[in-house]
């Protein structure tokens, strides 16, 4: 029974999506609980492959309709569920769970939501289909299917700003990659005759790659990159995120974008094998450091919370992507366990841009401030994410950082490669600028003045706060037990991605990968020991320390509101903070926090500015260059 | 009985009041210092302590813009992460929590004193405070990126057999059987570039472009009075401690004598002359530089400093 | 002839891309989607077409070892491709009517609120 979870969860979501198309239009109840049930089905049967393949090592394969290969040639379509599927269909239920029940109360005053949901679930579907496919060219259909959803969900609040041209520019560029991954897909068929990941794989090991495959191989590269939303392809993330409703950003961040590093990981570690070559771990680097750095820069000169969000989602997948082109054993742990963090408070953060929209109506940071009177669950929720991004200790983003730094550099030792050691350098000076952007939220949101238009705003309802909280709780204890996590869910995925001979056998019969003069090859070992040590208890000292201090500070005591009690007149000239770029009031320069490092870097801002310049045919040849320089690249060098 | 020696560790050596202590010493000092080099008698030093005490007794005045909590609780969460990192870094041989500190962390926390005077000044509601936390996220940007090379120019140094390391006490074991950092002469680049990244740190005066009192009132602190304030000049204090004794480790480090009261009384003559070098020195012969100018100043000559040391070092010098 | 349908097919692509990328007009844009998805599809069947061959279409009894038929599974793609194709399609052109009812223009230079 347990060998049909997998299948059953993806087809749960869409019959869920199916089931609300019919019966959801007029009961709200019924819709609901159609939603919420069909969304926690997916949770409950891939927790239940946990025990199987995560902890025992199994590795499940499934072939639909019971089309089992004939003469050691695959016809079926299959599903394939290793570690490296599970882990990634874990954020994936997990995501989908959250955000269902977050959008009940949160959604609640939108009409159309039967429409809502169906797509909802359709996109759900979509990315779990595509993680736990072992089938090159149903993974081209559940990304379709999730390019599709995706679009029309953006487009969902169709009244708000921008949100039309963001769900077309996404339309557009996602369908250039859609349309690249396929070209990839039928010019791979065209070379061995098969559409089973495994068997290309094992084809493709045996016989080399040859320019035709390359060619392909590029093209699948650029068209699952374009789905990650790394730079070049990533403008068209930051408009989606932005207009999309919160609990839409929160799935997009959380898994949508993995679904993109998902199907890089496993086309570049198992399909092709092309890690071991150093030309691949280059492109792969350059990309997710210039994609960190693009990222976290362009972070910085916005001025909405949720599009300051979602440049520091595409931020914090150059990190993630970085870290697994370093193809070392704790490279990809740490970008795994990057990936795992990323989830859990990217999604967190988006939930309190959500819970901040819900109360106040708008996410512009310049509108915005004061809300930690009113808001005091969602400031502290938002602050373990905010804390947990900048990688601050003893949160989550601290660890899974940490592994990424000293595995590039470890890498520069082993290599003896200075390039490496830059990558670190990178790595760090983005997480600086991680943390100062961060300030500027913090401060423009919830702390500093009550802005006219906050006095109202409430805290947001039980049923948006608990799944915001169950969150916070995660990212808390991902970073506190850094080695159960490793242990039980990132050293398996990790052995996972690099265990080809296993995926294979498991898929095509056991020795087929031998039987084509493929010889188990020397799995890349998964020991490593970090250097200097790590202990997130002792950080509780650190809090000891803190209590004490507060608890001198009160009996201090003596601290009084002044004489002077005239209300302040409402000025900008007064505010409190100066997060915003409504600097003609100001008569001192530099109202803006970046403003310092805007003017002297004025000439990069300026450039990265003109080239997000919101124009969809700019986007679209971004998309085209970066594809044609990746295939130049690896023709060239492969 | 371990609980009790934490609470020694944390609370009196070399935890908080240790580097209380010591801190605004060496303040006191680099005041005596900068008065002598300009031909004045300049303050007794513990000038600072009757400061420090004078401020704790005095009203503490939370303006009616201030967002309140924030504004008490920024220079409290310095203090605290200020006296966090008192306890990893080595004194010589010495850990308080061995094994814990490490330069990831210590990069991590030192960013923490200044984004809390951020949030400080950004909760004191004055267009000064605004002027001066937009100086001080330049001065953070500045003087992070030549930090990150050093840290990581010595991570390599000091790691055997070819790897790296990012472990204080694995820097203090290199240092023990190598002889210091600073006597290979391919860290010498680093130890200058690290000499300059301290006073933009601490906020000394060529590199004070926060805090300009002549031009912005003391920019994030102009609010600030009482014991806050206090807690602030505190803060000062014990960061000129911290990043001094940061440099004895990474720089000039080694096995110590043995005995813990002459390693910390060694440990101090390092500090006061780290603080002259780079603090007091400075100070006295330098006017403020413009907030461009220090940027600039950073991410090329010091950065520079730093990356010909990193590349000495990759290089195996 | 199958080298022309590869060369038919690339030229669909390109031309495709081109229109997308100069062309400022949104429904050029939405054509330039489809001339890259036909050229797609025409990729496809050419790559499955064996000169010669007979329509892949057996009972299990037919079937012998000697069949020579054109390969079934790029036409089955090809089906699957089209059909996604033509959802983007109204998707997109559905989209573009939402657009000029909002921003009264479809000039794609001027949909641009977003930026930066």
């Amino acid at each position: 029974m347990i060998q049909h979870f997998p299948i059953l969860s993806i087809m749960s979501l869409f019959l869920g999506s199916f089931l609300i198309v019919i019966f959801g239009g007029k009961n709200r109840f019924i819709r609901n609980s159609l939603a919420v049930l069909f969304s926690a089905i997916p949770l409950v049967l891939i927790c239940c492959l946990i025990k199987p393949i995560l902890i025992d090592g199994e590795i499940f394969s499934y072939w639909m309709g019971d089309w089992e290969p004939v003469s050691g040639f695959a016809i079926g379509i299959g599903l394939e569920v290793d570690a490296l599927s599970l882990f990634f269909a874990l954020l994936v239920v997990l995501t989908i769970f959250l955000a269902a029940v977050f959008s009940l109360k949160y959604m609640s005053r939108d009409d159309a939501l039967d429409k809502y949901y169906t797509l909802f679930l359709m996109l759900g579907g979509g990315v779990l289909g595509l993680v736990l496919s072992g089938d090159l060219f149903n993974m081209y259909i559940m990304v379709e299917i999730l390019t599709f959803a995706s679009v029309a969900l953006t487009a969902f609040r169709n009244w708000g700003k921008g949100s039309l041209e963001a769900a077309f520019k996404y339309l557009v560029v996602g369908s250039i990659g859609s349309a690249f991954i396929l070209t990839g897909v039928i010019l791979i068929y065209a070379q061995v005759h098969t559409l089973s990941l495994a068997q290309i794989s094992a084809l493709l090991a045996t016989e080399g790659l040859t320019p035709a495959t390359i060619f392909g191989f590029a093209l699948l590269f650029a068209g699952y990159a374009t789905k990650a939303y790394i730079v070049p392809f990533h403008p068209v993330a930051a408009d989606a995120y932005m207009t999309a409703p919160s609990s839409i950003s929160m799935v997009f961040s959380g898994m949508v974008n993995k679904a993109g590093i998902y199907g890089m990981i496993r086309l570049v570690y198992m399909v092709f094998q092309a890690m071991s070559q150093s030309a691949m771990q280059y492109i792969i680097v350059i990309l997710g450091c210039l994609t960190m750095f693009i990222g976290v820069t362009m972070a910085l000169s916005q001025h909405d919370f949720k599009r300051l969000l979602a440049f520091h989602s595409i931020s914090q997948i150059g990190y993630v992507l970085t870290a697994v082109g370093l193809a070392t054993a704790l490279g990809i742990s740490g970008g795994l366990y990057h990936a795992l963090n990323h989830t859990l408070f990217k999604g967190l953060l988006f939930l309190c841009a959500g819970a901040v929209f819900y109360s106040v109506g708008s996410t512009d940071l310049d509108k915005l401030g004061g809300l930690a009177k009113k808001m005091p669950q969602t400031t502290i929720i938002f602050l373990i994410g905010a804390f947990s991004i900048s990688g601050l200790p003893p949160f989550n983003g601290f660890m899974s950082k940490w592994m990424i730094y000293q595995a590039a550099y470890e890498k520069a030792a082993l290599e003896g490669s200075f390039f490496y050691a830059l990558v670190t350098i990178v790595g760090l000076l983005v997480s600086v600028l991680t943390l100062a952007s961060f300030i500027k939220v913090t401060q423009s949101v919830f702390f500093g003045q009550l802005a006219p238009g906050c006095e109202k705003a409430k805290e947001v309802p039980f049923s948006m706060r608990w799944p915001m909280w169950l969150m916070a709780i995660l990212c808390v204890l991902t970073g506190l037990f850094p080695g159960f996590v490793n242990r039980y869910l990132v050293v398996p995925a990790s052995a996972a991605a690099i265990d080809t001979t296993g995926y294979i056998d498991a898929m095509m019969g056991a020795g087929y990968g031998q039987q084509l003069g493929l010889s188990p090859e020397t799995a890349l070992s998964l020991e490593y020991e970090l250097t200097g040590y790590w202990d997130p208890i002792a950080w509780l000292v650190l809090f000891v320390v803190l209590l004490a201090g507060l608890m001198i500070s009160l009996g201090l005591g003596k601290a009084s509101r002044g004489p002077v009690r005239r209300p302040v007149p409402a000025d900008p000239k007064y505010d409190t903070f100066f997060g915003g770029e409504a600097s003609q009031h100001s008569h001192v320069g530099g109202s803006d926090l970046f403003w310092g490092l805007k003017h002297n870097l004025r000439h990069y801002f300026r450039f990265m500015h003109s080239m997000h310049s919101g124009v969809v045919n700019d986007y679209a040849l971004w998309t085209v260059a970066g594809t044609a320089v990746i295939i130049l690249f690896m023709i060239l060098f492969l | 009985m371990q609980i009790l020696l934490d609470l020694f560790y944390v609370l009196i050596f070399p935890g908080f009041l240790f580097c209380a202590v010591v801190g605004l010493l060496l303040a006191g000092i680099d005041r005596k210092i900068v008065a002598r080099m300009q031909k004045r008698m300049g303050p007794p030093i513990v000038q600072p302590f009757y400061d420090f005490f004078k401020l704790l007794g005095k009203e503490t005045i939370i303006p009616h813009a201030a967002s309140r909590g924030v504004f008490i609780a920024a220079p409290l969460l310095g203090l605290v992460s200020l006296v966090v990192m008192a306890l990893f870094i080595p004194v010589f041989g010495f850990t308080a929590f061995s094994g814990v500190a490490d330069l990831i962390v210590i990069l991590y926390l030192l960013t923490i004193p200044a984004a809390a005077i951020i949030v400080g000044g950004a909760a004191s509601g004055s267009p000064y405070a605004g002027v001066g936390i937009s100086r001080e996220m330049v001065a953070i940007v500045a003087y992070e990126l030549p930090l990150i090379i050093v840290l990581l120019t010595v991570g390599k140094k000091a790691a055997l057999d070819g790897g790296i390391t990012f472990s204080f006490t694995e820097i203090q074991a290199y240092q023990a059987e190598f002889g210091s950092m600073l006597s290979h002469w391919s860290m010498i680049p680093a130890a200058v570039a690290m000499l300059l990244v301290i006073p933009s740190e601490v906020g000394s005066h060529p590199f004070d472009v926060a805090e300009a009192e002549t031009e912005i009132c003391e920019g994030p602190l102009v609010e600030y009075s009482g014991s806050l304030l206090g807690i602030y000049k505190l803060n000062h204090a014990i960061k000129m401690f911290i990043l001094t004794a940061l440099f004895a480790a990474l720089f000039l480090g080694g096995a110590g004598s043995g005995i813990l009261i002459v390693d910390v009384l060694l440990l101090l003559l390092i500090c006061t002359v780290v603080t002259i070098l780079s603090m007091s020195l400075p100070h006295a012969i330098s006017a403020r530089l413009k907030v461009e100018k220090m940027f600039k100043f950073y991410w090329t000559l010091v950065t520079v400093l730093a990356v010909i040391s990193l590349v000495l070092v990759w290089m195996g010098f | 002839m199958i080298i022309a349908n590869y060369i038919g097919a690339v030229l669909l692509m390109f031309l495709g891309l081109y229109t997308i990328i100069m062309k400022k007009h949104l429904i050029k844009i939405v054509m330039g989607m489809c001339l890259m998805d036909y050229g797609v599809n025409l990729l496809i069947v050419s790559i499955g077409f064996n000169p010669g061959g007979t329509a892949p279409i057996f009972t299990i009894s037919e079937l012998d070892p000697g069949a020579f038929f054109v390969d079934p599974v790029p036409q089955a793609l090809t089906l699957t491709s089209i059909v996604i194709g033509a959802c983007v399609m109204a998707m997109a052109l559905s989209i573009v009517i939402k657009i000029k009812q909002k921003y009264k223009t479809l000039d794609a230079g001027r949909i641009r609120r977003l930026n930066g």
